[in-house]
């Protein structure tokens, strides 16, 4: 037992040497480029689902599915997002909350649980998770809180998206389109947010309306709403000048194509 | 609804009636008989007497006559009379006026008639004693039975409350625990020990059968509470795979068709799911918090997120609230009810159409358009109403019937003027 102990901590500080080139080498490279999102996920399929869908976003992510495999990655790596579920086979997710915590980094984290607990998200919150998703949720909807995290985070002064014409202020919540402002809804807003942080991924209707009205949108088959409102965000984008970059996906889903 | 022991107690007092009664006649008879039997004997004793002591006085005929004559004046009861020949003895039950006291009116005799010779002449001994009256007897026995059935009336009544209270007392004990107990807040239940064998056995059968349901009460509980969490994984995963698919390059019409469809359907799924859940976490009592809450403004605050789907249907709320309204309840738990309320109104509603919603002391009514009046047997029942189309779980109002058992609320619906109408009551 004592050797056995004894070798791992060996092994683990040979891991922390060589990574810490490795980190050396990123942490210049993260804040301009490229951000670290962590997965600790046990369920394999969920964690490579997540891993594909935020690759292409400019992520670069990592996956520990143990308690002690997060705790081992954390102390070596620096990462702009941290996905944590709560119930990890070898441990408590809120304890190793506590410990990301303690350590003082800049990383955001959300909370993943398949418990849709109250007293869970309450006492998640309190510790400094950011967010808190329940499973079953939509793809997108977990790239649009990573990019929002990350965001108040990283960028907390200057908290502006440019993108060609568009220039969005995410803390004022203002629009302009070449310099000059336009006048959004607060869901509207929200849309353009998740499309943002969705460029070129196809969002189905369904994710859109859970999206814009949470709990409340699953109650109903009925989301011609969705509709409504992107018509509306279109208009607006395309009446400021903006180019045509949300796209349809025959009927069923939406683009933001740059 | 009589009790038990009344019953037994009501058949215990007609039998005994009968029996009394039957038994004034029987009395009767036999007292009378006894009567009968004593008199006559009494009547040949005297007549015996009479007889020997008459011969034995060896009298002439002359003296006889004289002692004949004076003897049925001081002695009317006994006639002694000559007559032509010796007969056979005969006796004889008369009713006859009482001449020396008219008030007492008609007396009853037993009579002997026998027939004897005092110095070769023959005459007839005629001998009367006063009996009973036979009304008189049965007056006498009934008055006396009728004493009797009311000491056995007043008595039975008293040793069937006394047994009542003591010798039911154990079954009345369990009969109160199993009235409050409820499956809901199952506590632990026990119960008295009896000595008395039938006792032990329903006792012993109850605790068994209660503690039984209980624990499969418990793990059918915690059963939908592991399913629906283990069924999120999955759901998750179907989720995700779909988001993925529908990034896949190229996409068909025909393909993002299907990923909508599958969507929808994993939509329904998931909501079931949640719904199961939920409905276990409020029957293990998962919403201990309470909290004092305006229920007036928590629906004004509330109706501005419904704005989507209202204006998908073209919907219009009527808000009919006459004063705050408090309530001390779980405020999610509210939100739930309020929500479900809506979201069936919002369903079932017809394009266009107006829901009302009216909030007083005691009062909250939520009305919405239909065809046809609901199943109200079935309504508040789990998948009661659920339609394989419908885009409701069915599970809508079993957690507002949840919520209501919960704070001891009363749900209920009626059809009235083509209007669903949904209300809970609180006091």
């Amino acid at each position: 037992m004592a050797t056995g102990l004894y070798q791992r901590l060996n092994i683990s500080s040979a891991i922390s040497n060589s990574a810490f080139q490795i980190q050396k080498k990123f942490k210049i490279g993260a804040y301009f480029c490229q951000m670290k999102v962590l997965i600790i996920e046990d369920e394999l399929q969920l964690a490579q689902s997540v891993i594909g869908y935020l690759s292409g976003e400019n992520y670069i992510c990592e996956h520990a599915s143990t308690y002690q495999q997060a705790l081992e990655k954390l102390c070596v790596y620096e990462y702009q997002c941290i996905l944590l579920d709560l119930m990890l086979p070898d441990g408590n997710g809120l304890q190793l909350l506590e410990e990301i915590k303690k350590r003082q980094q800049q990383e955001g984290v959300i909370i993943i649980s398949a418990k849709d607990s109250y007293d869970d998200k309450i006492k998640g919150l309190q510790i400094g998770a950011d967010d808190y998703l329940a499973k079953p949720f939509h793809l997108p909807e977990l790239a649009a809180r990573v990019y929002s995290v990350i965001r108040r985070r990283s960028f907390q002064n200057n908290n502006v998206v440019q993108q060609e014409e568009l220039q969005i202020d995410l803390l004022a919540k203002t629009v302009h389109i070449h310099d000059k402002p336009v006048l959004l809804t607060r869901k509207e807003f929200d849309l353009l947010i998740y499309f943002l942080s969705n460029k070129n991924r196809v969002i189905s209707k369904n994710a859109l309306a859970e999206h814009l009205s949470g709990d409340i949108a699953d109650m109903l088959d009925n989301h011609s709403f969705v509709y409504a409102h992107i018509k509306n965000l279109k208009r607006k984008l395309h009446e400021a000048g903006c180019g045509n970059y949300l796209k349809t996906v025959y009927a069923t889903g939406y683009k933001w194509e740059v | 609804m009589s009790k038990l022991l009344n019953k037994s107690l009501k058949i215990f007092i007609l039998y005994a009636g009968i029996v009394l009664a039957g038994s004034i006649p029987a009395y009767y008879f036999i007292v009378d008989l006894i009567w009968e039997h004593e008199l006559k004997e009494h009547n040949l004793i005297v007549s015996e007497t009479i007889k020997q002591n008459l011969q034995s006085l060896s009298l002439s005929d002359e003296e006889l006559a004289a002692s004949i004559t004076l003897w049925n004046k001081l002695r009317p009861e006994t006639q002694l009379q000559p007559v032509a020949a010796l007969l056979p003895d005969s006796t004889y039950n008369i009713y006859r006026k009482n001449k020396y006291i008219p008030a007492k009116g008609k007396d009853r005799f037993q009579g002997l008639i026998t027939y004897f010779s005092i110095n070769g002449k023959p005459f007839r001994l005629t001998l009367e004693t006063n009996m009973e009256e036979s009304h008189e007897t049965i007056m006498a026995i009934a008055v006396v039975t009728i004493m009797f059935f009311l000491i056995l009336l007043g008595g039975f009544i008293l040793i069937n409350r006394r047994i009542a209270e003591r010798l039911w007392r154990p079954f009345y004990n369990s009969l109160g625990k199993i009235q409050s107990f409820n499956l809901h807040k199952p506590e632990e239940i026990s119960f008295d020990h009896s000595d008395i064998e039938e006792f032990r056995l329903l006792n012993h059968h109850l605790h068994k059968l209660i503690t039984g349901n209980i624990a499969s009460y418990q793990q059918q509980k915690e059963f939908t509470q592991h399913a629906s969490h283990e069924l999120q994984t999955p759901l998750s995963v179907i989720k995700f795979k779909l988001d993925l698919l529908h990034q896949s390059e190229p996409l068909t019409e025909e393909q993002s068709d299907i990923i909508d469809q599958a969507h929808q359907a994993l939509a329904k799924v998931t909501r079931v799911n949640k719904n199961l859940l939920l409905l276990a976490k409020i029957e293990n009592s998962q919403f201990p918090e309470k909290e004092q809450i305006d229920l007036s403004s928590l629906i004004e605050r509330y109706v501005p997120f419904l704005q989507d789907f209202l204006d998908d249907k073209q919907l219009q709320v009527q808000l009919n609230i006459t004063r705050p309204v408090q309530l001390s309840v779980n405020k999610t738990l509210l939100e739930i009810v309020l929500t479900n309320l809506f979201m069936n109104a919002i369903r079932y509603s017809e394009t266009g159409s107006v829901i009302q919603l009216s909030l007083d002391e005691h009062h909250l009514m939520m009305a919405n358009t239909g065809t046809e009046a609901l199943d109200t047997q079935r309504l508040f029942r789990r998948f009661g109403l659920s339609a394989p189309h419908s885009s409701g779980t069915g599970l809508g109002l079993a957690i507002i019937h949840e919520v209501c058992q919960l704070y001891g609320w009363k749900e209920s619906y009626r059809f009235e003027n083509g209007f669903h109408i949904f209300s809970i009551h609180w006091s």
